[in-house]
């Protein structure tokens, strides 16, 4: 069990280096990035581990708080603003295939017609589609309620 | 000698030019902030301290596409209004951090308006670095997504090759200013035919996780996460902006993907 939260740790990491390059940050913050996002990747995967079966919304906003919080903290030793190691560490989190399959339901419900098949095409469509929009609603929350409750310690430690 | 007059005019046709200087330099480094996909709270917070630390008040508003910036003396007698277009710039983190830091410069005055100009200026003409290493590392990130997924190591392995492939076409098509919703179209397509050689030739046990993750490196992540972040702040004009903007590249994401399983004759719903 431990071998595989590591696992989810490591692989998030990565995964959060190379999503990160294509918006090109600063070398410094690769190495924060990739901390900030192994810590809070393999959070959410152990509070969606079948001992503690949180639901994905939830323990996606609780991962991604205290990614806040780490994010504010290493801005303020590092000197950066705390969204340029935050933004890219979350990139591993976003629903995408959620996202997309969202899409593919709606296109298929429009070309469907019938009770019965658009039906399963819209419930498809909504369903991906809700679960999108709330899990980076949740995320962004959870990531921003740190940066605002720190935010005159961030404005002191740029102003200085 | 000049006269009292004569003095008074000069005075105040230098507090103009500064005034002036001022405004300009605010819009374009307002444009460019934001055009590097800073989010709306960054760019009010950058913007208002540095002007108050020049002795100005400032008062903006952000569209879509412009920025209109009011700058305005203390006693509010002088006021200059510029409308900027937001400038048209990929999303760039490190752009974000050097203006960033520009600001901070400027406030604790380790550099006055001319230098902050110049500095501006080198932050704004340095080059995106268009790396090969970049494209191995995109290509990486997808396998190990596909990891996180329960891909096995076959499907890792076709992960890679399909993002290498996709991502490849993606950089040589955004070098040739090519239609940005043309760009995912074609690469979920590519990536998604690719992929689906894993089910086609049997290739390990989860052909279907390879197929499902092999487009995830196009889903534009950062103008989500900036449309949620501009809605939190009441920026909600930002926000739809900036959503509408992923929703329809996401859309024509979707629209590749589902053409390159028909040609392959897949269903989209029974992978995961």
């Amino acid at each position: 069990m431990l071998l595989e939260i590591i696992s989810d740790a490591f692989f998030a990491a990565i995964a959060a280096i190379g999503f990160a390059a294509i918006s090109s940050p600063t070398r410094r913050a690769f190495f924060f990035c990739a901390v900030i996002a192994a810590a809070g990747h393999s959070l959410r995967y152990v509070l969606m581990m079948p001992g503690m079966k949180l639901n994905i919304v939830v323990s996606t906003f609780i991962a991604a708080f205290v990614m806040g919080i780490m994010a504010v903290k290493i801005s303020n030793y590092a000197k950066m603003p705390p969204e340029t190691c935050l933004f890219p560490a979350l990139l591993p989190m976003i629903p995408g295939i959620y996202a997309y399959k969202s899409f593919g339901g709606m296109a298929m419900s429009v070309l469907h017609s019938g009770d019965i098949e658009f039906s399963k095409y819209f419930y498809i469509f909504a369903d991906n589609g809700l679960m999108c929009v709330f899990i980076i609603l949740g995320m962004v929350v959870g990531a921003t309620i740190p940066v605002f409750a720190f935010k005159k310690k961030t404005i002191e430690a740029s102003d200085k | 000698m000049r006269t009292d007059t004569e003095a008074c005019e000069t005075s105040s046709a230098s507090t103009d030019a500064r005034l002036k200087e001022c405004c300009l330099f605010l819009s374009e480094y307002s444009s460019a902030l934001l055009g590097s996909g800073s989010t709306c709270m960054r760019l009010e917070k950058n913007v208002m301290s540095m002007a108050k630390a020049l002795g100005y008040r400032v008062t903006m508003t952000i569209l879509p596409r412009h920025i209109h910036l009011t700058v305005s003396s203390e006693d509010s007698n002088e006021s200059i209004t510029y409308i900027a277009d937001v400038a048209t710039l990929p999303i760039r983190f490190d752009i974000i951090t050097r203006l960033s830091e520009l600001s901070r410069d400027l406030v604790s005055g380790r550099v006055d308006l001319s230098g902050a100009r110049r500095e501006f200026k080198a932050i704004i003409g340095a080059k995106k670095i268009y790396d090969r290493r970049v494209v191995l590392l995109v290509g990486l990130a997808n396998a190990s997504f596909c990891r996180l997924f329960g891909g096995d190591a076959h499907a890792m392995a076709v992960v890679l090759l399909s993002t290498l492939a996709g991502y490849y076409l993606r950089r040589e098509l955004t070098m040739r200013h090519t239609d940005m919703r043309l760009v995912f179209i074609l690469c979920s397509f590519v990536s998604s035919v690719l992929a689906a050689g894993a089910t086609l030739f049997g290739l390990g046990s989860t052909p279907e996780i390879a197929l499902a993750t092999s487009v995830l490196y196009l889903v534009p992540g950062v103008p989500f996460l900036n449309s949620f972040s501009d809605l939190i702040a009441g920026h909600y004009i930002s926000s739809m902006c900036r959503l509408t903007n992923a929703m329809i590249l996401t859309a024509c994401l979707s629209i590749g993907f589902l053409g390159g399983l028909a040609v392959m004759n897949l269903s989209m719903f029974k992978l995961i």
